[in-house]
Formats: structure tokens, C-alpha cells, sequence
């Protein structure tokens, strides 16, 4: 995989060409979903008869897959509902920088060099004393709609 | 599409719902957003919030009528009649005595002991046959008491059917007066069926959702058709199907029904919410001009059929989201 697929996009086209359309009755629980702009995954689906003459309308309930925010929306069952790509890739770590970015080992033989550590402190702990105790780690790297984040780490085969 | 279990909301927005539903000053097509979130809402809390909504728009036209101000601009027809209709929806059988309760209460406006009378029929328990069969001989008001012959006929077909087949299910998941008619009829039949003047009214009800389930052109034309039958009951439903239906051919008879002012409260009613749910965007004058009718159930249906508009044209849901704390727009 090249780095120019992982490069950094700014928000103006986060939303482009990231997506594809998808029915929206039939999109369903742990599948993924956009709501409000965000790629989420979908914890929960009801039917809703909605107002007074019962069109059928999906009510879903996400969870952003990077913040971990809940979000909700409710689509008319005909229409089409953005589909957000979601990719995960593993990367061998090679080094983290004093201030918190990572140096990713690419299948190409390339470094990575974009990517900051993740805000979750416990999946920062693991990646950080892990790295400490000199293991080798594979992190799994999350992108969707031009965003990227770490969201696993796993020792490479062990030692002794 | 099969209906899916209800959804759960939080309590705090139980709260917003019941107390947005009931304060009367929030405008009316606030109070019918909250309405139609109950509705698809299970448990005691929405039921009681919608017996509320029955309850107080009944005792609102009580203390109105016994304090001689017919005159003044009635809010609670409206909204009792929309409480009592989903209410039917659910099927919420601890729903029965305060249904009971309204239909046999003449000071009532019509329109409101109908849908009680419907929301018997929907619910579809034998206990309602006793009062469903007085107030069929009883009830002064015509529609009221062929209300009363579609309850009676739904209730009776559902025994027949339950042993023989699966129900139908509405494809718009709503409780329909009457099932459709049974497979095999033609488009042809089932118009003839439903334009009929001396067909029962409970056959005709069958072929209206059977033509509506068919949804194709010439299905809405023979519906369309209906809007000049004798019956304002069956001329209400039909309304009501074209909403459902949202077809745009539908549009300009429903216009001529709404600017009808000779027309039947009930039917005029039901032509605005069908415009605002078919979403025309040549509608909005229309239902901006009788906002202004003098007949209240009128011009509140133009201002919840403008609110329902909006969001069909927009695409999302009429209803409020359950999980998001509820803001109050200024």
C-alpha cells in the first residue's frame, strides 16, 4: 500500500469520494454508516412508522469510530445512506518521536511518519511500554473518510 | 418489510415528549412531532402521555362547551383525535376503557369518537363488540356509526384469519379499519368494489387497501375516483391513503378537497396532512392560505401538514430523536 493513500486530507473533502450509496433499509446492526458527517458504526436499527401516515423510516444509532461518540439519525427506508469506507492495515512500529508520532514500517519497505500516538491512554500504555520493553509491535491503523487513527497493537511472535 | 420492535428512548426524553405534547402553548405541530414519537414508543409512560393528550383535549372541550365559548378557537379536537388514532396504532389494549369512555360521550366532536372508535377496531379485542355494537345503533353521527361497522367487521375478520393465515402486514406499518381484499382481484374489480354505493362499507375499506398496497397508476386513479364518494368516512380514509401513498397526481383533487369549505371537516383535514406528507412544493401556498380557515381542525391540519412537509422534503423524520438531547428551537 503507497503512502500517498494514507496522506493526510484536509476536512474540505473528507466526505468525497469515501463513501458509496447504500438502500437504507437495508443497512444493518454492525454495519457502518455516515451520520452527520462521521463514518459510524451502527449499534442499533429500528424501523420507525413515522408522523401520521407510517412511511417507514430507519432510525440508526452510531458510534463514531473515531471519537466514540453516539450519534443518531432516522432515513426514509427508500433513500440511499452514505457508506463510509472503513480499512484497517497493520504496520510494524520502528520508533516513536519525543513528541508523541510514530515511525510505521510499510509493506513497501517505506516509513509511515504521520500518524500521532492515540488519544486512548490505555492503548497509548500498551504501545508505549511495550515499545519500552524493546518488542517488536504490529499496529493496526483505522482509516475512514480521509481520517486515520491506531485503534490496536499486538506483540509480533514472542521470544524466549 | 417486517415492523421491527419499537424503540426505546431514555426517560428524559419521555419527559420532553409528554411535556411538549401537553403544553398548550407550544405551537401545534410541535405538540403532534411529540405525539407521533409516543406513538412509536412502547411501555406506560408514552400510553399515559397520549391518555393524557385524550383526556385533556376532552376536558378542555368540556370546560369550553359548559362555559358557553363555542366561539373561541379550540385546540383539543385535533389533537384528542390524533391522540385517540395513535393510540389505536399501538394497540395498546390498557388503552380500552378510555377509548370506551370517549365514544360514548356525545358532547364530543365526532371526529373524535370516530378515532376512538377506530383505535377499538385496531386494538381488536372481542371485549370491545358490546360498545362498539350501541354505539352503532346509538351515535347520532353517520360516520360515527360506520366507524363502528368496520371495527365490528375488522375485529370479526381478525378471529377468521388468525386461524386461517398470517395477516398482512400494511406496507407503511399502519394497523389499517379493514384488511385488504384477497389476492386475485383486478384493479378493475377492486374500483368497482370501492365506488360501489351499495356495497357494504367494511368491502369497500378492503378494496381502498388493497388498491392502495398495489400503489400503481392506475391503483391512485381509482382511488383518487373515491374522493366523490357518498360517505365522508370513506372519503377521510381515502385522504388518508393518498398521504400514505405520497403519489403527486394525487395533489390537485386533494387541493380541491381542502378548499372545499362545504366538505366535511373530517376529509378536509385529512386532504391537508396528505399534501403535507405527499411534499408538493406548489402545496405550501395552499396550506399557508387555510392555516387561516375558521374552522380550527382546518387551519391546525395546514399548520401540521406545513410542518410535515418540511421534513419530507428534507428527508428526516417528523418525529423528534430519541437520544439526543432534546433543544428547544427559538
Amino acid at each position: 500500500m503507497s503512502d500517498e493513500e494514507h496522506q493526510f486530507e484536509s476536512k474540505a473533502d473528507a466526505g468525497a469520494s469515501k463513501t458509496y450509496p447504500q438502500q437504507a433499509g437495508t443497512i444493518r446492526k454492525n454495519g457502518y454508516i455516515v451520520i452527520k458527517g462521521r463514518p459510524c458504526k451502527v449499534v442499533e436499527v429500528s424501523t420507525s412508522k413515522t408522523g401520521k401516515h407510517g412511511h417507514a423510516k430507519c432510525h440508526f444509532v452510531g458510534i463514531d469510530v473515531f471519537t466514540g461518540k453516539k450519534l443518531e439519525d432516522i432515513v426514509p427506508s427508500s433513500h440511499n445512506c452514505d457508506v463510509p469506507h472503513v480499512d484497517r492495515t497493520e504496520y510494524q512500529l520502528i520508533d516513536i518521536t519525543e513528541d508523541g508520532f510514530v515511525s510505521l514500517l510499510t509493506d513497501s519497505g517505506n516509513t509511515k511518519d504521520d500518524l500521532r500516538l492515540p488519544t486512548d491512554e490505555a492503548l497509548e500504555g500498551q504501545i508505549k511500554s511495550g515499545y519500552d520493553d524493546g518488542k517488536d509491535l504490529l499496529l493496526t491503523v483505522m482509516s475512514s473518510m480521509g481520517e486515520e487513527q491506531i485503534c490496536a497493537v499486538k506483540e509480533i511472535g514472542g521470544k524466549n | 418489510m417486517t415492523a421491527t420492535s419499537a424503540f426505546e428512548s431514555s426517560p428524559e426524553m419521555e419527559r420532553f415528549l409528554c411535556e411538549r405534547l401537553l403544553n398548550t402553548e407550544q405551537p401545534i405541530a410541535e405538540r403532534f412531532r411529540a405525539l407521533f414519537s409516543l406513538r412509536n414508543l412502547r411501555g406506560d409512560a408514552p400510553r399515559r402521555a397520549l391518555l393524557q393528550g385524550l383526556d385533556f383535549g376532552v376536558s378542555v372541550r368540556y370546560i369550553l362547551v359548559s362555559t358557553k365559548e363555542r366561539a373561541a378557537r379550540d385546540p383539543s379536537n385535533l389533537l384528542a383525535h390524533e391522540a385517540a388514532f395513535a393510540l389505536g396504532q399501538m394497540q395498546d389494549a390498557e388503552a380500552i376503557p378510555a377509548l370506551v369512555a370517549v365514544l360514548k360521550d356525545l358532547s364530543l366532536h365526532p371526529i373524535v369518537r370516530h378515532e376512538a372508535a377506530e383505535a377499538l377496531g385496531a386494538i381488536g379485542l372481542e371485549k370491545s363488540i358490546p360498545v362498539l355494537e350501541e354505539s352503532l345503533t346509538t351515535d347520532p353521527a353517520v360516520e360515527v356509526q360506520e366507524t363502528c361497522e368496520l371495527a365490528l367487521g375488522r375485529i370479526e375478520e381478525n378471529k377468521k384469519v388468525n386461524g386461517a393465515e398470517s395477516t398482512t402486514t400494511s406496507p407503511f406499518l399502519s394497523v389499517d379499519p379493514a384488511l385488504p381484499s384477497k389476492h386475485g382481484l383486478s384493479v378493475d374489480q377492486l374500483r368497482g368494489l370501492l365506488l360501489n354505493e351499495q356495497e357494504s362499507m367494511y368491502q369497500r375499506y378492503a378494496a381502498l387497501f388493497a388498491l392502495r398496497n398495489d400503489g400503481g397508476d392506475a391503483a391512485v386513479s381509482a382511488i383518487v375516483a373515491a374522493l366523490s364518494v357518498k360517505s365522508a368516512l370513506l372519503r377521510h380514509e381515502v385522504a388518508y391513503v393518498l398521504g400514505q401513498l405520497q403519489n403527486k397526481a394525487a395533489s390537485d383533487a386533494l387541493s380541491t378537497v381542502l378548499k372545499d369549505v362545504c366538505e366535511h371537516p373530517m376529509v378536509r383535514h385529512e386532504a391537508a396532512e396528505a399534501l403535507g406528507s405527499i411534499a408538493d412544493q406548489e402545496s405550501i401556498a395552499l396550506l399557508e392560505e387555510f392555516a387561516k380557515d375558521p374552522e380550527p381542525i382546518v387551519s391546525q391540519s395546514c399548520e401540521v401538514a406545513l410542518s410535515m412537509l418540511e421534513y419530507e422534503r428534507s428527508g428526516k423524520s417528523f418525529e423528534f430523536l430519541f437520544l439526543q438531547t432534546p433543544h428547544v428551537q427559538s
